[in-house]
This record gives structure tokens, sequence and C-alpha cells, in this order.
């Protein structure tokens, strides 16, 4: 009996803080949530940052000439004119100049669609794409349109891309502040589970104390059980969020569908260069989550226990 | 006694609880190394308070405490855990930690040094055999008689060989023959240089010990 006594104590080192008296289901439960909100977050975040980089890059590969009726010249002569000075700018990929309904029809939202579009001097538009490796001299083309063609000027959408950046910035700091009120939330989450721990084990700490440990010691006996926690809740909530992501995404008929659907489900089974940024963030959270539930915990218990004198 | 070879020494130290009376008054003590007391005294002369005191849980109110050559009022919380390692104790309540089993209970202090398993395992299993505890090593406290966790609160207080050994009543649950088998154990830890004081009633093992007394009555020690 002695032998088989010896053996098993040879196989098992136990922890010296009970497991079933720290509050360690409570503290795993409310970091999964925090960790499926700083999933939520992420997500929010990339696809913001994602929308606002396609739309301005759109906005940045094009500029239009805007050309407006005059009675001394034609507005055919006018147009050749500005095809000419275009064809010969560097930087100009290509141009499309819109015929009058399509201008009419940009109209349309504000005028209906009455008769009346042929009796008013509409301005015609040319849709320029241009070179954004090398992008052409703006003010060079501009001065050069209004010198040869009365009437004509060049919007580069500069200040609805100004705008657009500010709001996409305005949107990610909301959500980094949003990540930052997560992060604050956790550690006080794992604070009160550590003040939590020690007072269920006062009994332990005290023989503890008595027998010689350190407070690094006693430490060190709940802040595994806590890092332990700390990486189970941060997997549950990163799969909790990307099953939400992949769930948004494919509850509206898949990748043919448009809008947030599209978006979600772009961001964890689309493009390798947007998914890799994503997981790459996703697998960010059980990470962080496990070195704040050490570092917070540990913290915390040195904290009490020096204080406890 | 030379103060130069003591241990442990106590200088008009006073203890009270909050602001009640004194219960320990002008102490002066001064207990040699490798010397073996009995604290004895009426119920409430302070004896535990004066155990307390020793094994470092409290701090007097006045006076000065000096073991190991260190003065205790000095000695920060980080040499604390130095200190205790040199000093065993045996709880009149045992205080055994139940999710432990009787071997793990004996063996914490050895573990809390960072001794490795292996290395003190035999020594362990040797212990269990002398406090005749062998078949208890799987056991939990909680189903262990009043004298079966005494004899593991003793193995624990002296697993590691200590400089000094604080007990309280070692032998208030046991029957006579095993009070004299841990106090042969006390004696054979004393000779290889620990020094013991055990607080207890019990005039019948005083007597069979043949060691000097300290008597404690309202708040002050008298050499006996």
């Amino acid at each position: 009996m002695a032998n088989r006594s010896k053996n098993k104590q040879q196989k098992r080192v136990r922890s010296l803080m009970p497991r079933s008296q720290m509050p360690l289901r409570t503290l795993m439960v409310s970091m999964t949530v925090m960790c499926y909100l700083a999933c939520l977050a992420i997500g929010a975040l990339v696809l913001i940052t994602r929308a606002v980089n396609d739309w301005s890059s759109e906005i940045a590969g094009e500029v239009t000439v805007q050309v407006r009726p005059s009675d001394d010249v034609k507005m055919s002569e006018k147009l050749t004119v500005i095809a000419a000075i275009l064809d010969k700018t560097a930087g100009v990929s290509s141009y499309e100049i819109l015929d009058k309904q399509a201008g009419a029809k940009l109209l349309e939202p504000w005028l209906g669609n009455a008769d009346i579009l042929d009796q008013l001097p509409v301005p015609r538009l040319v849709a320029v794409s241009i070179d954004q490796k090398a992008l052409p001299d703006f003010v060079l083309l501009e001065s050069e349109l209004k010198a040869k063609v009365t009437g004509a000027s060049l919007d580069t959408h500069r200040r609805w891309q100004a705008e657009l950046t500010r709001m996409g910035d305005s949107l990610v700091w909301l959500g980094v502040g949003v990540l930052i009120l997560i992060t604050a939330s956790a550690i006080a989450l794992v604070i009160f589970a550590s003040r939590t721990a020690l007072d269920a084990n006062r009994q332990v700490v005290e023989v503890l104390h008595l027998v010689g440990a350190s407070d690094p010691f006693i430490a060190r006996q709940v802040q595994w059980q806590f890092l332990r926690a700390g990486l189970q809740s941060g997997l549950a909530g990163v799969l909790v969020g990307m099953a939400t992501f992949v769930l948004l995404g494919i509850s509206s008929g898949g990748p043919a569908s448009s809008g947030l659907a599209d978006a979600s489900y772009g961001l964890l089974i689309g493009a390798p260069e947007v998914t890799s940024v994503t997981y790459l963030l996703f697998l960010l959270v059980p990470i962080v989550a496990t070195f704040l539930c050490l570092v917070a915990a540990r913290l915390a218990i040195l904290r009490i226990l020096s204080n406890a004198d | 006694m030379s103060r130069t070879s003591a241990i442990v020494s106590l200088q008009n130290v006073g203890l009270r609880y909050g602001k009640g009376r004194e219960v320990l008054r002008d102490v002066n003590l001064d207990l040699e190394a490798g010397s073996f007391h009995f604290l004895t005294g009426p119920s409430g002369a302070g004896k535990t308070s004066l155990l307390r005191l020793l094994f470092l849980t409290k701090k007097p109110t006045r006076g000065l405490i000096s073991m190991f050559g260190q003065d205790m009022a000095t000695l920060s919380r980080r040499n604390l855990p130095k200190i205790r390692r040199r000093i065993g104790v045996v709880f009149q309540d045992f205080r055994l930690l139940d999710h432990l089993t009787t071997y793990e209970n004996i063996a914490l202090p050895l573990r809390v040094a960072g001794q490795k398993p292996k290395d003190y395992r035999d020594n362990v299993h040797e212990l269990l055999n002398w406090v005749g505890l062998a078949d208890y090593a799987d056991v939990y406290p909680p189903v262990l008689s009043g004298g079966e966790k005494q004899r593991v609160a003793i193995a624990r207080a002296v697993i590691t060989q200590p400089d000094l050994l604080l007990a309280d009543e070692p032998t208030g649950n046991v029957d006579p023959a095993m009070a004299l088998r841990l106090l042969r154990l006390f004696a054979e830890l004393n000779k290889f240089g620990t020094t013991i004081i055990i607080a207890t009633h019990d005039s019948h093992l005083i007597a069979k010990a043949k060691r000097p007394v300290l008597m404690l009555n309202d708040g002050q020690v008298e050499h006996r």
C-alpha cells in the first residue's frame, strides 16, 4: 500500500489553491463575453477601414472635367478641345465623354424625368481615369482647360476624399475607444476575481505564509489558473465572434449578396490579403486575454497580500 | 545564559489586543540554540499569544524581539519567509489544508521551499511511518481523527528539521503512549540542534521529559 501511494504521489503535484474555491467559472463567462465584444469591435474596425480605403481609392482614381454651355462656342467644339488636352496630358489613363442623357440622368434625383432638362443649360461631364502611380499635374491641367475652353473646370474630388477619410478616422478612433473600454473592464474583472479567490482561500493563504511561502509564491498558485481561464475564454470568445461574422455573411445568401453581409463574409472567407489581417487580429484576442489575466491577477494578488498586514 | 548565543530574545515585550489589557507584560526571555523548553501556565495566561509573537503572526505592542540574530521590528516583508522557513509550528487547531492529502500536507513546507518531489518523497514517507500514519498518505484531513490530524500537523512542522520548533498543545489529542512517542520525536529533533518550545498543560509529559519550564503567569514569564 505504501508503494502504491508513493507512486500516486510521484505522478501528481496538485495546485495549492483549490480550483473549486476560485471564481473561475464566473471569470471565464465574463471574459468570454469581453473577448466576444472585442472580436465584434475588431471586425467592425476592419470593415470600416476596408470600406473607407475602397471608396477613397475609387474617388482618387478618377477626376471629372465639367464644361458649361455658352453661346459663343458649340459644345462639340469644346469637347474636342478638352479631348485633345486630355490626350496629351501625362498621367491620364483614359477618359469618357458622358453624353447629354448621362448628365441628365445624374440630375434626375433632383429634377425628375422631365423634358425641362432639354431646355436647361446642363453642363457636360468628362470622366477621366488617372494613373495613380504617376498622377497628372492637376494645377497645370486645370489652368490649361480654363484657358482654352470657356466654362470648363476640373473637379479632383479631393474635398470628398478628405471628408471620407475624416469620417473613417473618427469611426476607427471610436472602435479603438471601445476596445480600450473592453480591456479596462476585463482588467477590473480580473482584479475583482483575484480578490474573491484570495478571500475564499484565506485559510490556505495563512497556512502558506506560516510555512514560509513568499507573496510571489502565493501569487503563482493563483495566476496560472487565471492564465488558463484567460486562454480558454479568449479562444471561446473568438470562436463565437468568428461564427457571428460567418452567420452574418451566409444568412443573406453568401458571397453573392451585398452590403454588410457581403463585407462580413469577406472578412473571414474572402481574399487572403483581407482575411489574413482579420485572422491575425482575432488571434491577438486570446493572446491579450491570457496575458492580461496573468499579469493583472499577479499584480492584484501581490498588492492585496502586501496590504493585508 | 549568554545573549550572543540566543536564537530567540525578547526584551520587555508587551502585547495587547486592541484597547484591551496587556496579555503579555515585560516579557524577557533568551532561548539558547539547541535548548528544549516547556511553556506552561493557567488558561488565559498568554501562552498562545507568546507563541504568536514567536511565529511572527503578531507584532508586540512594545519591546524588542530578536530571532536568529535579526531584529524583527526592522525585518522587511520580503525577508519574512526566510525566517519563517527556519521555524516549524504545530497549531492547537492543526491548520491542515483539507484539499491536500496527508502526504501533501506534510510535504507542504518542502514544496514551498522549492524542493522537487523526488527529493523529499522518501523523507515524507519515513516521517509518515514515524508518526504511525504510513497507511494514511492518500487520505484527506476531514476523514482523520483529532489525534491523527495532530500527528500530521507535527510531521508538517518537523519535516524541514527547523532551527526552532514551536508547538501549541501538540499532545492534546493523542493517547499517553503516542504522546510519549511524539515526545521522543521532539527529543530526537532537539539532539540534531533544533530549539524546541512546547506549550502544554500536560504536567505528566513535563515531568517525564525533565526539561526546563517557562511558567507564564498573568502575562509574565518565570523560569523554573
